[in-house]
């Protein structure tokens, strides 16, 4: 996203917010959910739109766990850690994806192809150990199945900057 | 006027309008209760620190309040000093002083409450911040609002937007006064003065050359149109004074 689209995109959130600042997570919502993140452009734009400080914004933003404050990569990786995942070796998940990208939870891979995060409980325990990658459930995960899921999300992204060109 | 309600607390006899905080009924009639996150600039409190625990007994039985947000409703007996307060502050303080353990005042505190224990917790380094809110409460009511508490859990602390210099701070030093603990570091020297890692000028009176504040603190005080005051409080009421001698010379 380049940043004139960006700055267009910001635009339009704030637009689509009513002037309240209990607005202010939906809207945080909406950046998050546009960007992956939320662009400091975008808090401080929409703290003068509520009619807030910027500082209020931040505090919100980084109290929620759902809403990052640095950029996310391009696929994300969430690993479920709940009761039920952790004891069907999510933490082998999370191992594996440190050897295979050499990121640990909570971190970016350096080209932003993927972010990986250790999530709670994703409400599919029978399925355990569950990991989502871009919303996509894969289920009764073994260490064995992540290298091939990687690739395949890699290639993806390969192919969508190929289309782009 | 609003009914009028007789309580007792620690044996004293106090008239209170109801509806009142216990805190200032008290501190009214001379009955000290330990508070820090309580400052007199603000109408409402935060309750946070809870070091202002007292016994409040209606009807025969008694619970446990924090007196600074007790509004007093009915008829009570309250006791401050009584060994269940006095063992439960206790503990409180010292997690409080244990969470801070370089502010002199929460030593002091701590050491008059006699609060021990919890040696085995683990304290943090160079930390003074109770984490009150004091601070962001006085910055928010100056309509500054250039701090905030980030982060959450064991990472809270109060800090501005991407820690970095804010645009919007005007070095008035209100939260390092309102803070109880000393946590709020600037430094100031002949000319400068620095909080939050901004450096901001200092503006000194015309006439007797005392320290006004900041000139970012004075326009802010005055509003965007207002004329920036460029003498002191007191030399400003002796030129009033002087003008109107002159003006009503034989009065």
């Amino acid at each position: 996203m380049t940043e004139v689209d960006q700055a267009s995109r910001i635009a339009e959130i704030i637009e689509a917010c009513p002037a309240d600042q209990r607005f202010a997570l939906a809207a945080l919502q909406d950046m998050q959910h546009a960007f992956n993140y939320i662009p400091e452009e975008g808090l401080s734009a929409l703290a003068e739109h509520l009619g807030c400080s910027q500082a209020h914004l931040y505090s919100m933003a980084t109290f929620y766990k759902a809403l990052s404050l640095t950029p996310k990569g391009d696929h994300i990786i969430k690993i479920c850690n709940g009761t039920a995942c952790h004891l069907r070796g999510a933490m082998n998940l999370a191992t594996e994806l440190k050897r295979d990208l050499g990121i640990d939870p909570g971190e970016t891979t350096d080209d932003g192809a993927f972010s990986v995060e250790l999530v709670n409980c994703l409400g599919s325990c029978a399925l355990a150990p569950v990991m989502v990658v871009d919303g996509t459930y894969h289920n009764k995960l073994r260490v064995e199945q992540i290298p091939g899921i990687i690739e395949t999300y890699a290639a993806q992204g390969a192919e969508e900057v190929a289309a782009h060109d | 006027m609003s009914e009028m309600l007789t309580i007792t607390i620690d044996g004293v006899q106090c008239t209170c309008e109801k509806g009142e905080y216990l805190y200032d009924v008290a501190t009214r009639n001379g009955i000290w209760i330990p508070v820090l996150c309580r400052s007199d600039a603000f109408e409402d409190h935060r309750a946070c620190c809870r070091i202002c625990i007292v016994e409040v007994e209606i009807r025969g039985r008694s619970k446990v309040v924090t007196a600074c947000v007790y509004p007093v409703e009915q008829e009570c007996t309250v006791y401050t000093k009584s060994e269940k307060i006095l063992e439960e502050r206790a503990v409180i303080m010292a997690l409080l002083a244990h969470r801070a353990p370089e502010s002199e005042r929460m030593a002091e505190m701590n050491k008059f409450m006699g609060g021990t224990g919890f040696d085995r917790l683990v304290t943090i380094d160079n930390e003074k911040c109770i984490l009150c809110g004091l601070c962001v409460q006085a910055c928010n009511s100056l309509g500054t609002g250039a701090i905030s508490t980030v982060l959450r859990g064991t990472e809270k602390k109060v800090d501005t937007p991407y820690d970095k210099p804010s645009e919007f701070c005007v070095g008035c030093l209100s939260c390092a006064n309102v803070c109880p603990t000393g946590a709020i570091e600037y430094t100031q020297t002949d000319k400068t003065r620095t909080i939050w890692n901004r450096e901001f000028d200092l503006l000194f009176c015309e006439e007797c050359g005392s320290l006004m504040g900041t000139p970012e603190a004075a326009r802010h005080a005055v509003g965007a149109e207002g004329e920036v005051p460029t003498v002191c409080d007191t030399c400003r009421k002796k030129k009033l004074a002087n003008e109107m001698m002159q003006t009503y010379r034989y009065v």
